[in-house]
This record gives structure tokens, sequence and C-alpha cells, in this order.
């Protein structure tokens, strides 16, 4: 954990991991619907 | 849900106002229009292609002139070098346009030109991450010698060689503490605006690079002065497509509300860092795009059949604007936190400055 912190590699992938997360539940919840009418 | 009329679409309005927050950030922060990002977000929103392309482009247009505002009081404009570039830039993109109907019309396809573009990006990435990786380690030697280190430092010296061209007439460009041949200012504007035309890459991923590493402009200077040259770029690309009845304005209405704050917020953010800092978000935001246009290329390769293509694509699209975004309102956190002595990862203190 303290190396996903320390390391900017490390924060880079929490925050990518974090966005992509968020993404793909807006994706989800209202998107998915639209898309596919 | 809103019904847009021009578009014949129902969208969330609250995506469309967090779309032009986050790219407001972005391009606020590292001087980019963001049509990457906008374009295929609206597309994903069920916005059609051309609405969606013309709609990018008067809201880019709205918020450069945010931008531009914030990062004039900020001192990070120098007026010489935009006004001396900006007839070359548009002339590059008029002949960029004019490149791009002529290879349609000898039959070199989409994908080509889509593979053209990745391979542009992923070049420049490597290039602007390299070097800010050198400038960042040498931050960090200078820091551990004791001695202070301003706010850029580059490892780069491409700009030596074009500085030292002696074809007059000589432009003094004060702000920018760059003394160059007016030629090469011109042509740097051209060769940008072609690559920005041909590839329809944004003219802001390929400028600021060129007016860091080949002009010799600081980074946040870079950054200012390519907003400028995005607010005429853009204007006439938000004239044109609302001529051609491209735009949804309740949609532009909607992505400005958002952009108004997220530029004002990412202009102010560069004051809390370091050149370096800049060039990472930079270098960061061309490897995404790379691999955005790498998985559209992939999808249009294979038929546009495997629906898990398409489902990462939209993923992706969304999530890397969320993510650069995050990062820089972190780096403004961070550079707060380093300025009263709290606690912060050990590869921020190089890049931040005080806060004020």
């Amino acid at each position: 954990m303290r190396w996903l912190w320390d390391n900017m590699f490390g924060y880079w992938m929490v925050l990518l991991a974090i966005s992509l997360g968020a993404a793909a539940l807006v994706y989800v919840l209202w998107l998915h619907e639209a898309m596919h009418l | 849900m809103f019904e847009f009329a021009i578009s014949g679409i129902q969208a969330p309005i609250f995506l469309l106002m967090i779309t032009g927050f986050t790219v407001g950030v972005v391009g606020g922060f590292i001087g980019v229009g963001g049509g990457y990002m906008v374009t295929p977000a609206l597309i994903v929103f069920g916005f059609p292609g051309y609405i969606a392309s013309g709609t990018d482009a008067t809201h880019i247009a709205g918020k450069a002139v945010i931008s531009s505002v914030r990062h004039r009081q900020l001192g990070n404009i120098d007026w010489t070098l935009a006004l001396t570039m900006v007839g070359g830039t548009m002339l590059g993109v008029e002949l960029g346009v004019k490149l791009l109907n002529y290879t349609k019309s000898i039959g070199l396809s989409g994908p080509t030109l889509l593979a053209g573009s990745v391979l542009i990006m992923f070049g420049l990435f490597l290039y602007t991450q390299l070097e800010t990786r050198r400038a960042h380690k040498r931050i960090e030697e200078i820091s551990e010698h004791g001695e202070r280190v301003g706010r850029e430092l580059k490892t780069s010296r491409v700009h030596i060689w074009f500085q030292s061209i002696p074809i007059y007439p000589i432009v003094k460009c004060t702000h920018a503490r760059v003394v160059i041949s007016m030629w090469v200012i011109v042509l740097v504007g051209v060769a940008t605006g072609i690559l920005a035309g041909f590839f329809g890459v944004g003219g802001g991923f390929i400028r600021v690079p060129a007016l860091v590493y080949v002009i010799g402009a600081t980074t946040h200077i870079g950054v200012g002065t390519d907003l400028v040259e995005i607010v005429v770029s853009g204007g006439y690309g938000a004239l044109r497509q609302s001529m051609s009845g491209n735009v949804d304005m309740m949609a532009v209405l909607f992505m400005i509300l958002g952009a108004m704050i997220g530029a004002q917020f990412g202009s102010i953010a560069t004051s809390f860092v370091r050149g370096p800092a800049i060039r990472y978000i930079l270098s960061y935001s061309l490897i995404l795009a790379t691999t955005g246009a790498l998985l559209r290329l992939i999808y249009v390769l294979t038929g546009q059949k495997i629906e898990a293509l398409a489902f990462f694509a939209v993923v992706f699209t969304l999530g890397e604007m969320l993510f650069l975004c995050l990062f820089i309102v972190s780096l403004v956190l961070f550079s707060i936190r380093h300025t009263h002595g709290k606690p912060v990862p050990k590869w921020v203190p190089p890049l931040v400055v005080a806060a004020a």
C-alpha cells in the first residue's frame, strides 16, 4: 500500500482504477440502456 | 434527462456538466481544447457524430476564452509569440484539411489516418515522458544539494538549435524570454496546424510540446499562449460549424456551465506546480488519447462486432477525463499540504511550488 502512495506509477494506477470504475458505473447506471434503445 | 431538440435525443444534463467541468480542468491546466475527449463522449451520450463534432468545437472556443483570461491574469501569455504564431496555425490547419480531402480522394482510408495519429501521439508521449522524468530527477538532485529550484526546469536542448537560426526578422518575446527568428515561429505554427488539420488531433497536443521544446518557452507560457491560439482557431471552427448547422446550443450551454468553473480551476492550478508537473499530465493525456484511439481502431478493424471492445472504448473515454481531472486536483491538494508541512508522497515535492 505504501508503494502505491510513494511511487508515482503506483499512484497513477490507483487513480486510473478509480476513474475507470466510476466510468463503468456511469455506463451501467445511465448510458447502457440509452445506447441500446 | 433533457430533450435536445436540435439533436433529437435525450441525455442526462449532469453528465454534460461534468464533462464540461473535467475537460475544463484538463484544458486549463495543460492548454489543450480536449476535442479528443469531448467528441467521443458526446457520441457515447447519444449525439450524432456531426453534432458532437460541431458542439465540441463551439464549447472549446468558449472554454478557451475563460482559460485565456485567467492565464493572462497569471502572466502566462506571451502576446508577441501568440500573435506571430496564429497566422501560421490558421494557414496550417487549412492546408491540413486540404491534404486530408486529397488523401481521401485517392482512397486513403480512415483507419490509416487513425493509425497515423496514434503513431504521432505515441511518439510525443515517449519524448515528453522521458524528458520530464529526467527533469524530475534533476530537480530532486538540486534540492538534495540544498539549492533553490525555479518554477521551470527542462533537460531538452532542441530549442537552442532553433533559436540559433539567423534568419531575419528576429523576434524578441519579452515575456517568454525567447529571442528567435519569426520564420521559426510561423513554420512551427504551420507544421502543427497541418498535423492538427490532417489527423484531426487537437492542435494543443502538438503545439504545447512545440512551444516548449522547439521555441523554448516555459511550460506555463506554452500553456497560456496555446490557449490564445485555441481561442482563434476554435472560434473559427465554431463559426464554420454553426453556419453548417452542426451545433446543439443547449448542449454547449450545459457544458460551458461546467467548464466555467473547471477552466478557471485548471488555469489557477498551474500556479501550484512546476513545469514538469504540467508536462507529466500532458504526457499522460497523450498516452490515454493514444490508447483510446487504438481501442477505436481495433473496434473498427474488427468490423464493430466485439461488444466488449465497445464497452471498453466507452468506459475509457469517460474514465480518462476523470483520471486527468483527479490527478490535477490531487496535485493542488498535495501542494497545499506540502506548504503546511504535512506528509505528501515522495515524488510530489519536486513537482509543486509553495501554495500562496
